[in-house]
Parts: structure tokens; C-alpha cells; sequence
């Protein structure tokens, strides 16, 4: 923690940056912290609560938070996903954020249960103590995964319906996305109006199909969208099965090098084609 | 006010008298799908309502605005427009177990559903509803019920309230509408035996939720429209998404959007759907302009309908500190923790 608070002063003090996006302990447990002022960086914390994704904040489309300057954020290994993500979709300048990477224990969510990166490769800084990889647990959402591919179709339907019924599209699931940057969301736009924005089964289907394969090879799997919703709809399944796809189709898995070429953004003769008709 | 004993025995029986009236009985049901948290769903028995658990996870305005409904139909024939009336569902209906934090939000929406325009929608399932509420122990440290005026016994929007006692519950008569549901059943409810039980309950629930936040005084509206532009405002809303969780627990964010949507090659409906004023297009204009264009001047919004907006037009604050808003909330902004703020700076 006071490696962490000492760099975040040093940074403010020197101008490198003139914020930074950190954790601090809230009313109801760790939530992001907007530093600003060296005397405030006691307010940093770093610890198995943090589970936010901070990246999201780099987004150009938060213009409140372009108005502040250049930015130190505090990522952990599954975070900086998003930042190569946003740098390799010409949204962030590399050079324009300084990234300080922590050492992370895991943070309590299906996805720490198979992650073994403990230290963020993309990082201008390190801070934290060591951490042990733990021993690989298993995933309650890919336990659950399989189990949706052994039902029958109807089954799969009748699932999925009952899950997004409970959708009232407050877009949650869009706003803290990430990778979610666009100015103008399609189910924003209303000239055609592509995507109905009622809370109706059509509309809810249509919304969330789009989103999820809008996010196919983009996803960072940080499991934001599945934690904002207020209705607790496992919206991480969906992206999760469209990871694999493009996983087991095109050999490519959230990276943190954003000089990876993606399945969406590359054209590669030996790309599988069995698919197109 | 007179008040009853209701057995849990005949809890369940009164359910059941209740159903064979033809009324619709919802309360407070846990969801497996959302783990175990509970939401308001109709019941065909006694034993589906979770009236020991938490606060529900969705508020109770969709028992009076749907997240969707249709408005009216339309059809294009060789003479123009037909439209088609959809009347309101409005069944007859008991909310039971209704947390007083969400009996309270409906009478406050009362003022603007009736204000330029009587919303028949609402109305007609307003008057179709009789709100039996369950005084509430506190949930945890983001309640500040008592910071807006209410409370967690407060009876406000309910017409009967009940208070778990020993063996069942202590019910207290609010309105002749409750009386009337009493009445219909009076076989279920015995004398009061525990009046002093259920009077502590309610004691002990408001100084534990009392510590919270402190109770938010007569200057604030005034101040906050008087201070628009204060600094305060582009530092709340920093680690805010602009995610509309918030709207969408909230048991008094009300706005709401109209569209048209094909149905067929020759028709179609216009459904009313749940909106909210932290995204762009909320406020977006025809022309590009945008009034409110990044979430510092979104958030102001909601924290202006609500403490300052809405009571000064109709006397009451926009809010029943349910908390939910904090709960929700992905980045972690806490409006008991800014009333808290807001009221210092007020003084």
C-alpha cells in the first residue's frame, strides 16, 4: 500500500500526471478513487476487494473525465486487457497513460478461480508484494457453461428468455463496458432503429445478441457488464461462449499486447472460412 | 387507529381468502436466478412470500409503471389511421409485505402522474391496489429512510402496516381502504396482544437507521438551486458510469420513454418504457445540441429532481432512502454518503 501511495505522490507532485484513478475504501467497501491532490493519496488502497476495472474510466467517451488531464491508472493483470484493448483500437495513446500495474492476490470472482497471471505485464510501474499463484480452482460460469450446451435447444431458449425477461434496459451492462467506447451506441440510434428499445422479449434478445457479438475477439472477459447489472442476469456466459469461438476459430484470447492483431481487426489467408457459404 | 393480531397461521389463511376473492396477492418473493434475492411477484400462497428477508432487490414501481406497456394500438387501413384502445391492466390487487420505503414511493409520484396530466395507466392501478406494508428492522449502513422524513415503520402509501411480533403480526389500520380488507376477512384478525413489542421494534429499527444520515433540513432544495454551478458537482460524479442502475432500482425515478414499434406489416403499438436521465440521449437534441453533455451535468440532475426540483414544485423530496441506488451502483456512488456532503455544505 505505501509503495503504491508513494508512487501515486511522486507522480502528482512531479506533474507527470495530474490524476490519479485508484481504489479507496467507500461506504460500502473498495470503489474507485479520483486522486488529484498529493496530500490525498492516503486514500489508496489495493486489496482482494478491488474488483473494479479502472480501465473503463480511460474511455474517451467520459468527457468529464478528459477535462482532468493525463491520467496514472492502477490495473490489475486482468485490467490491462482493456488498456491494450483501447490501445489497439486507437482510443488511448499508449504514451498517454501511465499504468500502474499491481500485484493482485485475485479479487474473488469466477474468473480469479482460473487466472494465474498474478503480475500485469503492460505497466509503467509495479507496486505490491509478491503473490503465490494459487492452486487453479474451477469455474462455477464454465461448470455452467457445459451444462447449457448438454440442454437441448429448446431448453438453451427457455433458459435464456427466463434470464433476459428480468432486463430493463437500463444499459448498465453498456456503460461500464470498456471496450463499449462507441459515441453512438446502434441501440441508441433510432434512423432506422435497428434494435427496439423496449424492455420486451424481442427487444432484450436483439440487445443483448448485439452487444455480445459486438464484443466477439474485443471482450476482456473483466466481468464488469455481469456485476453492474441490477438484475443479476449471467451475462458473462453469453461472452464467455463467444470467447471460446473465437478462441478455438481463430487461435486469439484477450491479450495484453495491444500490438496483437485481432480476429475483427487482421486478414490472414490461413483464416478459417468453412463458415462462409 | 385500531390495530389486530394476525397469526402466521392465519397469515397464510387470510392469503388464501384474500385469492378466493379474485384478488391478486404480490409481495416479496426470492429468485433462485437472481441468488436469492427477492423481488415483488405475485404469490398463489402464503408460503411463497420471503416476508423475513431483505429489501427486494427491484423497487414496487412496476406494480404501477411497468419497465414496458402499451399505450394504444394503430393500424393503417384504406382510410387512414385506426387506433386501437388498449385499456390499462389494472387488476385487483394486495401488495403484501411492501417495505415502507416503497409503500411511501407511489403516493409521492401521486403529485406528478396527477399534476398537468392525469395518468390513467397509473391511476386506474393505483386505485385497483390495496398496500399492506411490513415494517422494516433496518437493512444495513446505505438506509436513510429517516433522513428524508419517513421511516422504517412510517405508514405513508400503506393502508394496513404490520410488524412482526411474537407468533405472527401486530397490524396497525391506516386507511378505510385497509379497514375494508380487515373487514372482509375479520375471522383472521384477533385483539392486539403485542402493541408494545411491535412500538419497540419500530424504536430500536428507526435509532439504527437514524445513525446513519442525518435528517435532511429545509434549506437544501434552496440551496441546491441556488448553487448550480458549485464545484461540488463535478467531483460526485467522477466515478460515476453513467450506468442507469440506479434509475432502474430507484421506487421514484419515473421518467419515461414513448416509441412506436411495428407489429405486423399494416400496424403497430406505442409502449411507454422506463428512461433515465443519467445517459446522453436522454437529453439528446434534434439538432446534436446536448444541454447536459458529459455525466457531471447528468448526475447534478438526479440529485437536483430529487432534493430540489420535485420539492419545490410539490412540497416533498423525490426520495425514500431506500438505499437501493447505493446498492446498485457498479462505481461505487453513494447518494446517503453525498445527502451526507450536501448537508454539510448547506450548514
Amino acid at each position: 500500500m505505501k509503495d503504491l501511495q508513494d508512487l501515486a505522490q511522486r507522480l502528482l507532485v512531479d506533474g507527470t500526471v495530474a490524476v490519479v484513478i485508484g481504489y479507496e475504501r467507500g461506504p460500502r467497501g473498495a470503489r474507485p478513487a479520483f486522486v488529484q491532490r498529493p496530500e490525498d493519496v492516503e486514500r489508496l488502497i489495493f486489496d482482494a476487494e478491488c474488483v473494479q476495472n479502472l480501465a473503463t474510466y480511460l474511455s474517451p467517451r467520459r468527457r468529464h473525465l478528459l477535462k482532468l488531464g493525463r491520467k496514472a491508472v492502477v490495473a490489475k493483470p486482468c485490467d490491462v486487457r482493456a488498456i491494450a484493448g483501447l490501445v489497439r483500437e486507437k482510443q488511448v495513446k499508449r504514451d498517454e497513460v501511465v499504468v500502474i500495474g499491481v500485484r493482485c492476490p485475485g479479487v474473488g470472482e469466477d474468473r480469479c478461480v482460473t487466472c494465474t497471471a498474478r503480475e500485469p505485464r503492460l505497466a509503467d510501474h509495479l507496486v505490491g508484494a509478491a503473490v503465490a499463484a494459487p492452486a487453479a480452482g474451477e469455474s462455477q460460469r464454465d461448470a455452467k457453461l457445459r451444462e447449457l450446451e448438454a440442454m437441448t435447444p429448446a431448453e438453451r431458449w427457455n433458459f435464456w428468455q427466463a434470464e433476459l425477461s428480468r432486463c430493463v434496459r437500463c444499459h448498465a451492462c453498456r456503460e461500464i463496458c470498456p471496450m463499449c467506447q462507441c459515441d453512438r451506441c446502434v441501440a441508441s440510434k433510432t434512423q432506422p432503429q435497428w434494435i427496439e428499445s423496449s424492455p420486451h422479449a424481442r427487444g432484450n434478445l436483439s440487445w443483448q445478441l448485439t452487444r455480445v457479438l459486438h464484443q466477439a475477439g474485443r471482450c476482456v472477459d473483466c466481468g464488469e457488464c455481469e456485476r453492474a447489472c441490477p438484475e443479476g442476469i449471467p451475462l458473462g456466459l453469453l461472452l464467455r461462449k463467444v470467447a471460446e469461438v473465437v478462441d478455438r476459430r481463430f487461435d486469439f484470447r484477450p491479450s495484453d499486447d495491444p500490438e496483437l492483431p485481432t480476429p475483427i481487426g487482421a486478414y490472414r489467408l490461413d483464416d478459417p472460412q468453412e463458415f462462409i457459404l | 387507529m385500531t390495530a389486530h393480531h394476525l397469526s402466521r397461521k392465519e397469515l397464510a389463511s387470510w392469503v388464501a381468502d384474500l385469492r378466493g376473492r379474485g384478488l391478486r396477492v404480490v409481495g416479496p418473493v426470492e429468485e433462485p436466478s437472481r441468488g436469492g434475492a427477492a423481488a415483488y411477484r405475485e404469490v398463489s400462497s402464503a408460503d411463497e412470500l420471503a416476508l423475513g428477508g431483505g429489501l427486494p432487490a427491484r423497487s414496487l414501481k412496476e406494480q404501477f409503471l411497468p419497465p414496458t406497456e402499451v399505450l394504444f394500438g394503430f393500424r393503417r387501413s384504406r382510410d387512414g389511421v385506426e387506433l386501437i384502445d388498449t385499456p390499462p391492466r389494472a387488476l385487483a390487487t394486495v401488495l403484501l409485505g411492501v417495505r415502507p420505503c416503497d409503500a411511501a414511493a407511489p403516493e409521492l409520484l401521486d403529485r406528478v402522474m396527477g399534476w398537468d396530466y392525469r395518468d390513467e395507466p397509473w391511476f386506474a392501478r393505483r386505485e385497483a391496489t390495496t398496500v399492506v406494508a411490513l415494517a422494516c428492522p433496518g437493512v444495513d449502513e446505505s438506509c436513510f429512510c429517516t433522513a428524508v422524513g419517513l421511516g422504517p415503520d412510517d405508514s405513508r402509501g400503506a393502508d394496513l402496516v404490520l410488524t412482526p411480533v411474537k407468533g405472527g403480526y401486530h397490524v396497525d389500520v391506516v386507511t378505510p381502504k385497509g379497514e375494508a380488507l380487515v373487514a372482509a376477512s375479520s375471522a383472521r384478525f384477533a385483539a392486539p396482544k403485542h402493541a408494545e413489542a411491535a412500538a419497540e421494534f419500530h424504536r430500536a429499527a428507526r435509532e439504527k437507521v437514524e445513525r446513519n444520515v442525518p435528517r435532511v433540513g429545509e434549506g437544501m432544495a434552496a440551496w441546491l438551486a441556488g448553487n448550480f454551478e458549485h464545484e461540488v458537482f463535478s467531483r460526485l460524479a467522477l466515478r460515476c458510469h453513467g450506468c442507469g442502475a440506479c434509475a432502474a432500482v430507484c421506487p421514484t425515478c419515473h421518467c419515461f420513454d414513448i416509441v412506436d414499434e411495428p407489429e405486423g406489416l399494416f400496424g403497430g403499438v406505442r409502449r411507454r418504457n422506463w428512461d433515465t436521465c443519467q445517459t446522453a440521449v436522454f437529453t439528446l437534441h434534434g439538432s446534436g445540441h446536448n444541454p447536459r453533455p458529459e455525466q457531471n451535468s447528468r448526475f447534478r440532475q438526479r440529485v437536483m429532481h430529487k432534493f430540489s426540483i420535485f420539492p419545490r414544485r410539490f412540497g416533498e423530496t423525490l426520495c425514500t432512502g431506500c438505499g437501493r441506488c447505493a446498492r446498485a451502483c457498479p462505481g461505487g456512488v453513494d447518494l446517503p454518503e453525498i445527502v451526507r456532503d450536501l448537508e454539510e455544505l448547506v450548514g
